[in-house]
């Protein structure tokens, strides 16, 4: 399983350890979180790591009749029908081609108080990094080319801007369930 | 939560649990009871569960459900004693308090305080059928005062309590006896006996070492008293002291409890029960008089000790064996735990079709062999497994007697409710969702089917009429029918209202049947007055829309003045159906099986149209591959299953037919519910994902589409044929 992926790095758990604090050279200690970062479309995108259950390689997907193009469709995941989203057209791009490193990330989402497993389709899955809540500014009021209110933030990590995704904004199931009249009989 | 409330609130849960129990068991015996003799056992079964419910709600402190089920438990007494009988009055008068009864327990579980006042006028109805009999006063205040009358005739009564050990094993709580006498007088004085209690460690937790010595000032009789500790005489000692009794009798008791004499004294002097000097005089007469003889019946009551242990250890045991019996016969199992287990059975049912498509291509008989054998086993695995989630309709129809009973009364007609088949099993999830509906159909025959008495005898018919309710399992579903002997449904009637209310036009050429249908449809009602029960026209629809959802159909049946049936016919389960497995492109789906009529080739003539002619029928059809927008691999021939739904027939044009499969509902989620043609996916065998097709709403949806495409002229006609199928 992907889940290997998911664990804490010993160094992050050190700096969350008041016992450390005192190393850190700052006044005030630095709180890490830890992002899986991941690629689409030619940018670095996060997402908090809490929300991610696991990565899984690219497998065939099932389309859904009927359904609007950002649900690209559903994979089988150990018995359970689990939705896919292609990120790329939630953001309102082309859909991107399927890669050799291309993925899923599964990740939680909140839905009128149950949890349900969606797929994020992604071009490949960079690293687990730790970013402070120093280092992560408001979104820029244009000039990204994803809409503001997906963005959480803007992180700088080594010297690139990371954009860190509002997960809960951008699957939200209210929005992507709703099929518009044209999306219907193509 | 502490773990203590969180115990108390499990232990409240059980009592609401079992008062429901008893409260139901209480209206089916009063019930039959309207009809028949009342047998003797049913009397008792009665008091005892007014009085059981009495007993534990006093333990959860809810007085108000202990003052009232009280007076009701009088009015059983009397009833179980023969000094009354039942007659239709008493019966709707005890049906009223059980209900009332089944109100307070539900406040209380709420958390509210319920209000005396429905319980002082029940009380006050209560009590003139009681007569004479003293019962507590109808005010709110006298919730624990039941017998705690004049001063005057309060006597002091004494009371020495030995339990049972195993009392508490036994699920019954000392305290709650205690507390309970308090009903009947006032408690004077409390004296705790641990004189029994072992060292620490050889102390038992679960055995009640306790003794208690009670001085009670009461005016109840000894019956009453003594009544108090029905359930508990076996095993314990209960020693009952009237007032003014004789020096002796104390003298038996202190004797009797073999407890320290002297203590036992002081005890008494402590409840008041008799004077120090009394005591003295007492002691001293013991010792003067039986002290030799005391000795030796010490000594033969230590050689007799050991029989006694020896009958009640094998008594117990006895009673382990017997509880286990009981136990095997019924294993009560959280829902979601069988859940679980029936959907890992699914899974296997997958796993192993799919292990078995791939050993067929092994050429490998004596492996296939095996996984045939594998097959089926899983294959029983899963129908048990489903069994263990059925349970017998009859669930469900048990609520109807009583239903019908107050219904017939509250519309002054005479109506008698005929059940069969109650031991017809579905699926538990089944029968909590069709309740509602069915209580609708049961309350419209009665109110507009059932005519009144006088046009039934007019008719000629017998003037009590008749309600069936008949279950019966057929081809894998189950069919639930509501049957009448009433007028049946007026055509013209109906048909005027359709027609009023824009449902339907006047030169439509209608079968009775789809004028039958017609008040299904939202907003329809031809009850001439609107009544408590019907006849305001939101119910047929909605019965409607509960039983599609679950997948099932309603079919009407009428003949005027003859009756009407109203037939559900519901799949056994909504977790696994039997499915017609299709390919469209690279995609796989699903249709229930239960719709496909047959499978013919796409003729090769029919062009664009969307149409052909099958047996001189124009059947509409709708090609799959278009409207799911597939592009994967087609096939030169492609194949039409025709599906049936309701009336109505339609063609599906699909790539490939697998055949009939196994289908292991997987729900699709919220992400998807608005999605019209599909209502849920499944995993095949080859581990691939496919879509279980909603064909009703497929159709509904293309039939919609068309009606707003009327440029494709060639798809005009065959348009129109599809919306003739989809309205």
């Amino acid at each position: 399983m992907g889940n290997e992926t998911l664990t804490v790095p010993g160094d992050v758990a050190k700096a969350a350890d008041p016992d450390n604090a005192g190393q850190v050279v700052t006044a005030t200690p630095v709180v890490e979180q830890p992002y899986l970062a991941f690629r689409l479309a030619g940018e670095v995108y996060a997402v908090g790591i809490l929300r991610v259950r696991e990565i899984i390689a690219y497998t065939p997907l099932t389309s859904v009749p009927m359904m609007p193009a950002s649900v690209r469709g559903v994979i089988n995941l150990r018995g359970s029908v689990v939705p896919v989203i292609d990120l790329a057209v939630r953001f309102g791009r082309q859909s991107v081609a399927v890669g050799q490193r291309t993925c899923f990330v599964i990740v939680e989402v909140e839905h009128e108080g149950a949890t349900h497993i969606l797929g994020l389709m992604v071009d490949g899955v960079n690293a687990v990094m730790e970013i402070a809540a120093s280092d992560i500014e408001p979104a820029p009021a244009f000039g990204t080319r994803v809409q503001t209110d997906f963005i959480a933030g803007m992180a700088r990590v080594d010297g690139n801007f990371v954009i860190i995704l509002d997960i809960g904004r951008v699957l939200s199931i209210e929005e992507m369930a709703v099929i518009k009249s044209g999306d219907l009989l193509e | 939560m502490s773990i203590e409330s969180n115990a108390l609130a499990q232990a409240l849960g059980t009592f609401m649990e079992e008062a429901t129990e008893f409260l139901g068991q209480m209206e089916e015996i009063l019930l039959r009871a309207e009809d028949e003799a009342c047998s003797e056992d049913d009397l008792n079964a009665l008091f005892r569960c007014a009085h059981t419910i009495k007993g534990s709600g006093g333990l959860f402190g809810l007085d108000e459900v202990v003052r009232f089920t009280h007076v009701v438990e009088n009015v059983l007494d009397q009833l179980r004693k023969g000094h009354l009988s039942f007659d239709s009055e008493l019966i709707s008068l005890l049906l009223e308090c059980q209900d009332h009864i089944s109100g307070l327990i539900s406040v209380f579980a709420n958390g509210g305080e319920p209000e005396t006042t429905r319980s002082d006028e029940l009380i006050v109805r209560l009590q003139v059928w009681l007569g004479g009999e003293a019962v507590p006063a109808a005010s709110a205040s006298a919730s624990a005062a039941a017998g705690k009358s004049e001063p005057g005739a309060a006597e002091h009564w004494h009371l020495s309590l030995r339990f049972d050990r195993k009392i508490l094993q036994d699920g019954m709580d000392p305290l709650a006896f205690i507390n309970y006498l308090s009903q009947y007088g006032e408690l004077a004085h409390v004296e705790t006996i641990v004189d029994a209690l072992p060292e620490f460690d050889d102390a038992d937790p679960e055995l009640c070492y306790l003794g208690f010595e009670v001085a009670l000032r009461s005016s109840a009789s000894k019956e009453e008293i003594e009544g108090v500790f029905d359930f508990i005489e076996e095993g314990s000692n209960i020693v009952i002291l009237p007032p003014q009794s004789k020096i002796a009798e104390f003298v038996t008791l202190i004797e009797s409890q073999q407890a320290e004499v002297a203590r036992i004294g002081e005890i008494l002097v402590a409840c008041g029960s008799i004077t120090a000097k009394e005591l003295e005089h007492a002691l001293e007469q013991q010792k003067r008089q039986a002290e030799p003889e005391r000795i030796g019946d010490i000594l033969i009551e230590q050689g007799a000790v050991l029989p006694p242990v020896v009958a009640a250890a094998a008594e117990k045991q006895k009673r382990v064996e017997d509880k286990r019996g009981a136990e095997s016969k019924m294993v009560k199992v959280p829902a979601e735990r069988l859940d679980a287990m029936i959907d890992r059975v699914g899974e296997l049912v997958i796993a192993s079709v799919g292990t078995h498509s791939r050993i067929s291509g092994l050429q490998r008989p004596d492996i296939l062999e095996s996984a045939d054998v594998l097959i089926s086993l899983v294959e029983d695995i899963r129908d048990m497994a489903l069994r263990l989630r059925m349970v017998a309709i009859g669930e469900v129809f048990s609520r109807f007697p009583r239903v019908v009973r107050d219904v017939s009364k509250e519309l002054g007609k005479d109506i008698e409710l005929r059940i069969h088949g109650a031991d017809a099993e579905l699926d538990k999830s089944m029968v909590e969702k069709i309740a509602d509906p069915l209580m609708h159909l049961v309350r419209n025959s009665m109110d507009h089917g059932i005519e009144p008495a006088e046009v039934r005898r007019a008719r000629g018919k017998p003037a009590r009429g008749t309600l069936e309710l008949n279950a019966y399992h057929e081809s894998g579903a189950i069919s639930i029918e509501v049957k009448d002997d009433g007028g049946g449904l007026n055509r013209e009637r109906i048909l005027k209202k359709a027609i009023e209310s824009g449902l339907a036009s006047a030169d439509d050429n209608l079968s009775d049947e789809d004028v039958y249908r017609l008040i299904l449809a939202p907003g329809f009602s031809t009850a001439e007055k609107v009544t408590n029960l019907s006849g305001r026209g939101v119910g047929m629809d909605v019965v409607r829309a509960n039983i599609e959802a679950l997948r099932g159909t309603l079919d009407i049946e009428s003949v005027p003045l003859q009756g009407t049936t109203m037939r559900l016919c519901l799949p056994l389960t909504l977790a696994i159906i039997d499915g017609f497995h299709v390919g469209v492109g690279d995609s796989h789906f699903v249709i229930p099986l239960d719709m496909v009529v047959e499978c013919i080739e796409l003729p090769a003539d029919v062009g664009d149209r969307d149409y052909f002619d099958q047996r001189n029928e124009a059947l509409p059809f709708i090609r799959l591959r278009e409207i799911f927008g597939e592009r994967g691999n087609g096939h030169p021939r492609p194949r039409v299953v025709v599906v049936r739904f309701g009336a109505r027939r339609a063609g599906l044009v699909v790539d490939r037919i697998y055949g009939k499969c196994q289908t292991v509902i997987k729900p699709l989620g919220p992400l998807f519910s608005e999605v019209p043609a599909v209502s849920g996916s499944t995993i095949i065998g080859s581990g691939e994902v496919g879509m279980i097709l909603d064909v009703p709403s497929l159709v509904r949806h293309c039939a919609a589409a068309a009606g707003k495409r009327p440029a494709r002229k060639a798809a005009l006609s065959a348009s129109e044929a599809v919306e003739s199928i989809a309205s």
